[in-house]
């Protein structure tokens, strides 16, 4: 049992004191840097870079990935408490997990997350001990043409999101892919729609569009009705999940651990798929698929399992052929090549004590989080029962101080107020921010992809159709769209059937 | 009683602003610009670079990211703040030698506008090929290359990155025709080399390295004059034959331009001891870099002239621009 | 024509707009190149057609089809609350972190319902000590704390 022994090597590693206080640490450090909007984990593994080289590199890799995967489990916190979404993955968990608060559903919503991403995490963590090499395999295998498949298919599956009207909802798609192009074109270039503004040159940050199209509008809508604060508060029923929502949770879980883990290897932008797929599956699956976006709580443990889920399996590449999937990834190498040590195929014989060592601390700083959280879990609602008017100006603090420190920039808080503006005129026109959102991460790569994979055939558009994986993708868009649009056309003709009989 | 040394002092002071400048320098904390975002290997040096500078300086050193328009950003920010030796930046290859002649309407002169304190890391880009291609060496490449007039890719990070311009430089060197791939930095990039998607890259070294050591991705070459210490077994263009092929991605500080000679002689001083004490030296080793060859502050300028010559030459032969 | 649907005609209007937006300033300032070998200006002419065609569907159900009024809008969160973050973003150099949260606490606050001067000063203090405590001081990120002319 190879496996069996790497395992106990590694729990060897993990389970001494300095290893378990660095993992408490970590996990500590990220849970405070989620909550904080804006504050990501970069910025913080950056500031504390410096400090690890003192450390083992052991004890370094082991902090940094606990601030890591501390920081998804507090950006969900953030999310479901005044809907600010500070990673990418969280915005989905507004979507649902904002409505449970509302309704006085925190405790249910917060803990939920927090189960999932657990179980998630445990799964994950395993996949990686098994499998990790002939996954990494399978991530060479996504090329452009690939990824672009994939981007549509996640593009299509998108205006599920929506539960108002369907036309609207891909309007706002198109809306966000048109927002993702502003920038410079990695193809030529050139820079685009950027107006002369400097600023503009690296494209507007997904964080600031996030938080400006949820958070800022949220309140500027919320401070609209006078005393809204007491209807959200004082229905609070119970902290802890009920039996019910425990039943109902727990095949979204199962489906999203699935979804993030596949979703997670891919190192071109996977991960972020991860959430919006696992929610988009649970609503077409649900039974109540009325409730979504009203605060039906799989909104809530599906996208947060497979974003946790997403989270660990993004370490493959970076463990076994030394590709960061993302920026807090390439900080890690970047840590470890400090101390002498370069990840990539030969870590895992050559280093195996860090190797399995890192994964058996996963494990347990998944544990530390659960076991963290759920105490908090009260501590969070309270906070929920101060008067509105001093909460908004607090969360308003930590959104600009959040966004500022992005590039000690003022120009991205301005950002950040026209997004406000704008999403506020959204909720007026009741147009869905969640689906530009997700066409704002896509688009960038989709043209990307599109045009690279057309380079690289020297203009054959049939590339997509030829290779496997991306035909199946390509099939599968189709399908989906079929099936999504069908309910929607017989809708609008029952509608008309409806008007026609007054 | 007011001594004539104190009033002495006093009106050299008034006559000699630069060496009071100095000799108060630094009164308050460094803000070390780097001009992209966190966690690149420009950042993780400047984040080395402020522990010991700190210490020796007696105020604490800030390293603060400021990125945007290919680095562009910070750097000018930089080059139009105050000259008081309290705000400085990481200027690059790319923001002192490339982009001028990439982007349009350049909003700062590289030269005039900074003093050039000291360089920081100088690392080679490496040819890397994919497994399958059938070459071993330099002239095979070439041979496959020009066999195949513009059905060989080769990736970079991004349009004008040093991956990139290296690319175009071999092509224009041994007349070969290659088609240019660009990614979204070079991770996305090996990966598709990995896969054989794409032909080549010519990669940073250290990058590259875990990928060369392990045997899944082959080293032709070494875009510096002489080899490098990091994988001393990989020959330079030059001695394979493509003459007087030299590339190098570097970076450095430096102050804004009317900073004066005493505070820029005392800070390259200070970061000339740091990156030569074992602790930070073995860092920058293990990031691929050796010991600069530009010592001093007039070494850097005219070290800066030249690569600002040569890329804005290059550039503009390969036609590519921001515009 | 009567605008039987306000909330949809005003979405359509507003696809309309930003989608023929881009459409002519892709257009207009950058290549467009071929299918085989996209320019610049492709993807941003195909997805600003898209939008507005989508904006153009929208808006006739707007003009077709009965449906609510777009609620009012309330000015004063909207432009108080902007005017907060944006000020706060624009002060932070010359007035320090101490300028910038003041700035953005007393405008937002007045964007409320009640504005009680002890209150919000009480607030400020309490932000500001745990925008010290936090950011400054734990996170070590590199604000200025206080107006730059004291420093």
């Amino acid at each position: 049992m190879d496996i069996l022994n790497n395992l106990i090597i590694g729990f060897q590693v993990a389970l001494t004191w300095t290893h378990l206080f660095y993992a408490l640490v970590g996990v500590l450090l990220g849970t405070l840097i989620g909550v904080l909007p804006g504050i990501g984990p970069v910025a913080t593994i950056a500031m504390l870079l410096p400090i690890t080289f003192n450390l083992s590199p052991v004890a370094a890799l082991i902090m940094l990935a606990g601030i890591y995967y501390g920081a998804q489990y507090g950006g969900s916190t953030t999310a479901i408490l005044v809907n600010i979404p500070g990673e990418s993955s969280s915005v989905v968990t507004c979507l649902d997990g904002y409505q449970m608060a509302r309704q006085g559903r925190a405790g249910p919503a917060l803990a939920v997350a927090a189960l999932g991403s657990f179980f998630a995490g445990c799964v994950a963590t395993l996949i990686i001990a098994v499998a990790a090499p002939p996954l990494a395999e399978v991530a060479l295998k996504f090329g452009p043409s690939e990824y672009f498949s994939l981007m549509v298919f996640g593009l299509v599956a998108a205006t599920v999101l929506a539960h108002g009207s369907l036309i609207k909802a891909i309007g706002m798609v198109v809306l966000g892919l048109l927002l993702g192009i502003i920038g410079t074109d990695v193809n030529s270039g050139v820079l685009r729609f950027t107006f002369d503004i400097p600023e503009l040159s690296d494209g507007v940050g997904f964080v600031i569009v996030a938080m400006g199209m949820f958070g800022t509008a949220e309140i500027i809508a919320n401070l609209e009705l006078k005393d809204k604060r007491e209807i959200f508060t004082s229905k609070v029923s119970h902290l802890y999940p009920s039996m019910a929502d425990f039943k109902r949770s727990w095949g979204p879980v199962m489906r999203g651990t699935a979804l993030g883990s596949f979703l997670g290897i891919l190192p071109g932008g996977g991960a972020l798929l991860a959430s919006f797929g696992a929610y988009t599956l649970e609503k077409k699956l649900s039974r109540y698929p009325e409730q979504f976006g009203k605060g039906a709580i799989e909104g809530v443990a599906a996208p947060e399992s497979a974003n946790n889920a997403g989270a660990q399996t993004s370490f493959i590449p970076m463990l076994t052929l030394g590709i960061p999937s993302n920026a807090v990834m390439a900080l890690m190498i970047g840590a470890l090549m400090i101390q002498g040590i370069a990840p990539g195929p030969q870590v895992m014989n050559e280093k195996p004590q860090l190797f399995w060592g890192l994964i058996a601390s996963m494990w347990v700083g998944n544990l530390m989080l659960v076991v963290l959280n759920l105490p908090l879990i009260g501590m969070w609602v309270k906070l929920l029962t101060v008067p509105y008017r001093y909460l908004y100006p607090s969360i308003l603090v930590f959104m600009a101080i959040g966004v500022f420190s992005l590039s000690n920039n003022p120009f991205d808080v301005l950002v950040m107020a026209f997004f406000g503006v704008f999403g506020y005129i959204c909720v007026k026109l009741e147009c869905e921010p969640a689906p530009l959102i997700l066409g704002f991460i896509l688009g960038p790569l989709m043209e990307e992809n599109l045009r690279r994979a057309m380079l690289l055939s020297r203009g054959d558009p049939f590339v997509f159709f030829q290779k496997p994986i991306s035909l199946g993708f390509m099939i599968a868009s189709a399908i989906l769209l079929v099936l999504v649009a069908l309910p929607a056309i017989r809708k609008k003709r029952e509608e008309a059937f409806v008007e026609e009989a007054k | 009683m007011f001594s004539r040394r104190a009033a002495a002092l006093f009106a050299a002071a008034l006559l000699f602003p630069a060496l009071a400048a100095a000799q108060a320098w630094p009164t308050r904390p460094i803000h070390l610009v780097v001009p992209y975002a966190p966690g690149g290997p420009v950042d993780l040096s400047a984040r080395l670079l402020a522990v010991p500078l700190q210490q020796a300086l007696g105020q604490p050193v800030v390293v603060e990211n400021k990125p945007g328009a290919g680095g562009n950003l910070g750097a000018d920010f930089v080059a139009k703040s105050a000259a008081d030796g309290h705000t400085l930046v990481m200027g690059a290859i790319a923001t002192h030698a490339i982009n001028p002649a990439l982007y349009p309407n350049f909003p700062y002169d590289p030269i005039r506008d900074f003093r050039h304190v000291a360089l920081i890391v100088q690392v080679p880009n490496v040819l890397v090929v994919n497994n399958d291609l059938p070459v071993d060496n330099v002239n095979e490449f070439i041979a496959y290359v020009k066999a195949r007039p513009g059905k060989i890719d080769f990736a970079s990070g991004s349009t004008g990155s040093t991956g990139h311009l290296a690319g175009e430089l071999f092509k224009q060197v041994t007349g070969t025709d290659m088609v240019h791939v660009p990614y979204k930095g070079s991770a996305p990039a090996t990966v598709d080399l990995l896969a054989g998607r794409v032909h080549l890259m010519f990669d940073n070294l250290a990058s590259a390295a875990p990928n060369i050591r392990a045997g899944k991705l082959r080293a032709l070459a070494v875009t510096t004059l002489s080899r490098s210490f990091f994988l001393d077994q990989i020959p330079t263009l030059d001695e394979s034959g493509v003459k007087g092929f030299d590339l190098t991605t570097w970076w450095g500080v430096m102050a804004p331009g009317k900073t004066p000679d005493a505070v820029v002689d005392r800070l390259a001083a200070e970061i000339a001891r740091a990156i030569e004490a074992p602790e930070l030296k073995e860092r920058l080793r293990a990031m691929g870099s050796d010991t600069p060859t530009v010592r001093t502050p007039a070494q850097f300028t005219a070290f800066v002239q030249h690569e600002l010559a040569t890329y804005g030459e290059l550039v503009r032969r390969s036609g590519a621009k921001a515009d | 024509m009567k605008i039987k649907s306000p909330k949809e005609f005003w979405s359509g209007a507003m696809f309309v707009g930003v989608g023929m937006f881009f459409l002519i300033w892709a257009a207009t300032h950058y290549q467009m190149g071929t299918a085989v070998r996209m320019g610049p200006a492709y993807f941003p002419v195909v997805l600003g057609g898209l939008l507005a065609v989508l904006g153009v569907a929208v808006l006739l159900e707007g003009l077709a089809l009965e449906g609510p009024a777009v609620p009012q809008f309330h000015f004063r969160p909207l432009i108080l609350i902007s005017a907060g973050c944006v000020a706060y973003g624009y002060l932070m150099k010359p007035l320090g972190l101490v300028g910038a949260t003041a700035a953005l606490v007393f405008i937002s606050a007045y964007g409320g319902h009640e504005f009680k001067w002890k209150e919000v000063t009480i607030l400020y203090i309490v932000l500001m000590a745990f925008s010290w405590l936090v950011f400054v001081k734990g996170l070590t990120l590199p604000f200025p704390v206080w107006p730059a002319a004291f420093e």
